[in-house]
Formats: C-alpha cells, structure tokens, sequence
C-alpha cells in the first residue's frame, strides 16, 4: 500500500537518503531499524510529503504521490505519530484527537465512531481526554501520538520512534497497545521506526534495517 | 503627594483617558502582527503600513460620503469598509507574491524584504494622498463628549476615545479568543502556529491557512487605522509610528497571546501617554523601558507559553 522506489531526499543540500526501497503491503506490519541518524525519521517525512523528493517515486495504493502535497495524506487514510510527539500543547487531548478528523470534514457521528473505536483500542486516553497536551508525560504523549494517527490512519499509520524514551513498563503497555491494534484493525498497515531491533520482534512481520541512508539487502 | 496631586491630577486623568484610547489602538495592530508573527514566522515591518493606508482610506471614503450629503453615521460604516478593502486588496498579493518567497530563509532577508515592502507602500501612500494632512473626524465629533468625574474637577473627553475605541479593542479581544478558540478555523490557525509541519501532517493546508491569516492580520492593522483616523491628521510617518510601538508590545506580550497583548498594549499605551503629559522628552523611549524591563525578568515576554514537557 505504501511504496518508496528508489528514493533520494536531500536535506540543506546534504544527502540524506539514498535510492530508499521498501514496501508495506495493505495491513502489513514493517519495522524500519538503523541507529540515529540513519535516515528513519526522514524516510517517514519524506512519505508524509513533509520533504522534496530529490530523485525516485513514492505511491500510494499504487498511485504515484511523490508530488502530492502533506497534506493530503490524511485523506488517503495515512495516520502519523511524529517523533517527539508534536501535539498541540494548549489545545486538550480530545482536541488533539479530534484535530485531523474535523480538518477531513468528516461526518460528526463518523469522528464519534472513530474516537470511541480509538478510545476502546487505548483505554487510557479515555482519562487523559480533558487534559491539556501540554501537561503530559513523555508516555502518556505518545500514546496520545498514536490515537491521534488512528483517528484518520484507517490504511496505514507511521510511527517515528515511539519506543525512545519510554520506560519499560511504558513500552510494554505500548506494544500491547499495537498488539490489540492489529488484531482489532488488521487492515491498517503499520509503519514502525526503531532503533532496537529486539523490541519489534514480535510486532512486525518484516523488518528493513537501514544505514547512512540506504536500505540494507536483507 | 497630595500637594502634587492638586497641581497635577487633571493632567495625569487626562493621561489615563488618553493612554487607554492610545493602547486600544495599538491592540488592534498589535494582535494582528501577533497573529501573523506565529503563522508565517516573519516580522512583518509593512504592517504599519497597512495601518496607515486603513486610516487614509477610511478618512478619504468618509470624507467622500460625507460630500455626497450621507449623514455622519455612514462613515462608520467607512471605517469597517476601509479595513475589508484594504485586507482583501492589499493582504493576497503581499503574502503570495512577497512574503511567500522568503518563508524559511534568515531573519536579514525577511526583515529587508519587509522593510522595502514598508518603503513601497509608504510612497505608493505619499503618491495617493500627498504630503498635506488628511482629516476626517466626523465620526468623533458625531458622539460629542462627555464629562469623565475625576476626584472635584471633570475632564470633557470624546465619547469616541471614550467609549469607541476601548470597546471595540475589547469586542476584537473577546471575537478573537472565541475564534481562535472555539471554531475549527481558528484552531487550524492555532495548530500552524504551534508547530507547522505537525499542523500538515494532520491534513491542514498550511498554504491556505497562511493567506488567510496574513489577510485577517492586514485587515485587522487596518482597521485600527481606520479607528485613528478620526482622532488625528494623517500625516507621512503614521505607518512608522504605529509599527514600532506594536513590536514593543508583542515582544513584551510574547508569542502567541492575545490576552497578554491586550494587557501590554494597556501598560506601553498608559506609560507612553503619561509620558507624553509629564515628561514628554521621554514619550519615546518609554514604551522600549517597559519592553526591556519584562524582558529582563520574562525572556519570553509577561504571558509566553511554558514549553511543552519534553520527558
């Protein structure tokens, strides 16, 4: 569903990908692993349409969508947690949530549906709901993070890193977080950064491991 | 103290009732340079001359209206018409042809791109209206004044600056924080400010939400020059004027609030008009003393937002 062909992305001139190759079939689970600095945190931008494309092609759903602008991911049905979370601090968890629906126009009663599927999925945004973004713990964001991407991710959600940081029991509850994910939604392909390739074993199907901005032959 | 309050009060009420006319004003610009400041990331210096062109243009429609025989009252309606001509004129072509070019690129350039902006627009001014003062206070003297009590004496001031001015800087407050708050619009507008690229990667057109904002921002400046317009001759310079005093108070305000903008447009209003009555060798640099005294305690100006915790 997601497919990078032979992707260059240049950032400030310097070359940050090189001729990146990967795919993520409809409903699959991938896992993207390199060190810092390897290029994951660019690949994902540069799939959300946040980077020029310097050379090669990026489809969706096997139409080409290297030129289409970010933001109409969303409307393809592409959810994304960024690194660092990136939620809007004075707005309140709800309306972090809410956010990408109501920017689709979505019907009311379908943005109640998908916040009720998310809230089901991860109950402890249920508590969090009323409070502002800004207060949150480095876990409790990412969860949120990760509701915020399912609310409009109805194909595919990208998850840049959210594992760092989090303690143990954190990114336990996170990965059985993504767990019941896929066994509720199985159709929704998942796109998961790391650096740590133990973490991802059981949650991913196919692993891509890339360095210095190329994709290592598996 | 009581001694100087008998030779002095008068004049200090009078700074007071000028002060809060005075900041009103300067609010309406200030919170439109604010508002444009966290979306397209520019200081934009033209914005004063978005005030001065609002207030020549609603001074030049009224003072037409007023030709035509229509009573005074019309030419409130050419202080709003004045703000939306020059919004929808003057607003898509600076931010598309202009401002758009330099998004992103170092703080030097977008100031010089700005600032010759500024230039332009203040000759394309002087080339329109001339040199000579320009005056239209129909509106203001249309509402007479009235008596303010202050302790025995009572000060005649207009109900304009009185009344006008003050409430409609509050109305902007109140209007503003609603929208920016409470509709879908204004929270798109509050996501971009906040942090762009999230704000598009969550499906926001962010090029569209910047040529609205920048719209919105310009027909705000210039609505606070129409507000002027009544109580003063236009003159080259105006523009100047304005825009210096509203980024001594968005800096004191910090980023992003409006609220924080309306209290210290109040302070730089209030200290600058003082000023203007008792000490009036200094009526420039106070408002910048005041800028540079909340720095020193708040970087980040009297209300900046906290960071967003990281961990």
């Amino acid at each position: 569903m997601l497919e990078l062909h032979d992707l260059s992305v240049d950032i400030a001139g310097v070359p940050v990908l090189r001729r990146v190759h990967l795919n993520v079939p409809p409903g699959g689970r991938v896992a993207l692993i390199g060190r810092n600095g390897a290029g994951k945190t660019t690949t994902l931008r540069a799939l959300m349409g946040l980077l020029p494309v310097r050379e090669g092609r990026i489809t969706i759903d096997g139409r080409d969508a290297t030129a289409l602008p970010a933001h109409h991911r969303p409307r393809l049905g592409i959810g994304y947690a960024p690194e660092e979370r990136r939620l809007f601090g004075s707005f309140s968890v709800r309306e972090n949530m809410l956010l990408p629906a109501q920017v689709l126009k979505l019907p009311a009663a379908e943005i109640a549906r998908r916040l009720d599927a998310v809230f089901t999925l991860l109950p402890e945004l249920q508590d969090l709901a009323p409070r502002r973004a800004a207060g949150l713990s480095g876990g409790q964001g990412k969860m949120v993070a990760l509701g915020r991407a399912l609310m409009v991710g109805t194909r595919a959600v990208l998850l840049d890193e959210p594992f760092q940081g989090l303690a143990p029991a954190l990114a336990q509850r996170y990965a059985e977080a993504l767990a019941r994910l896929h066994q509720a939604l199985p159709e929704v392909a998942i796109l998961i950064t790391e650096s740590n390739p133990e973490l991802l074993r059981s949650l991913v199907e196919r692993s891509f491991a890339i360095e210095r901005g190329e994709i290592l032959p598996a | 103290m009581t001694a100087w309050f008998t030779d002095n009060g008068l004049l200090l009420g009078l700074a007071l009732l000028d002060g809060l006319a005075y900041a009103a004003l300067v609010f309406m610009v200030a919170v439109g340079l604010n508002l444009v400041f966290g979306v397209l990331r520019i200081v934009n210096v033209a914005h004063g001359s978005l005030f001065a062109i609002g207030a020549y243009t609603a001074a030049s429609i009224g003072l037409f209206l007023a030709a035509h025989g229509l009573p005074p009252v019309a030419s409130y309606g050419a202080l709003l018409l004045a703000a939306v001509l020059v919004g929808a004129v003057l607003g898509p072509p600076i931010e598309r042809l202009v401002l758009r070019r330099v998004y992103g690129h170092e703080d030097a350039l977008q100031l010089l791109v700005t600032f010759a902006l500024f230039m332009i627009l203040e000759d394309v001014q002087k080339l329109v209206w001339g040199v000579q003062p320009v005056a239209n206070d129909a509106p203001m003297k249309y509402l007479g004044t009235v008596d303010v009590p202050f302790g025995e004496d009572v000060i005649p001031f207009t109900a304009y600056q009185l009344f006008v001015l003050p409430g409609l800087a509050v109305l902007t407050l109140a209007g503003l924080a609603w929208f920016l708050r409470r509709t879908l619009t204004g929270r798109v507008i509050v996501a971009v400010t906040t942090d762009k690229e999230a704000a598009m990667a969550m499906g926001i057109d962010a090029t569209r939400v910047t040529l609205l904002t920048f719209t919105f921002g310009a027909a705000l400046a210039a609505f606070g020059g129409a507000l002027a317009s009544p109580t003063t001759s236009l003159v080259p310079g105006v523009g100047a004027q304005t825009i210096v005093l509203s980024f001594a108070v968005v800096a004191t305000a910090g980023l992003g609030q409006i609220e924080g903008a309306a209290v210290s447009a109040l302070l730089i209003g209030l200290g600058r008009s003082v000023a203007v009555y008792f000490a009036p060798e200094f009526e420039v640099v106070v408002p910048y003393i005041i800028m540079v005294a909340v720095l020193l305690v708040r970087p980040q100006g009297l209300f900046g937002v906290p960071e967003t915790r990281r961990v």
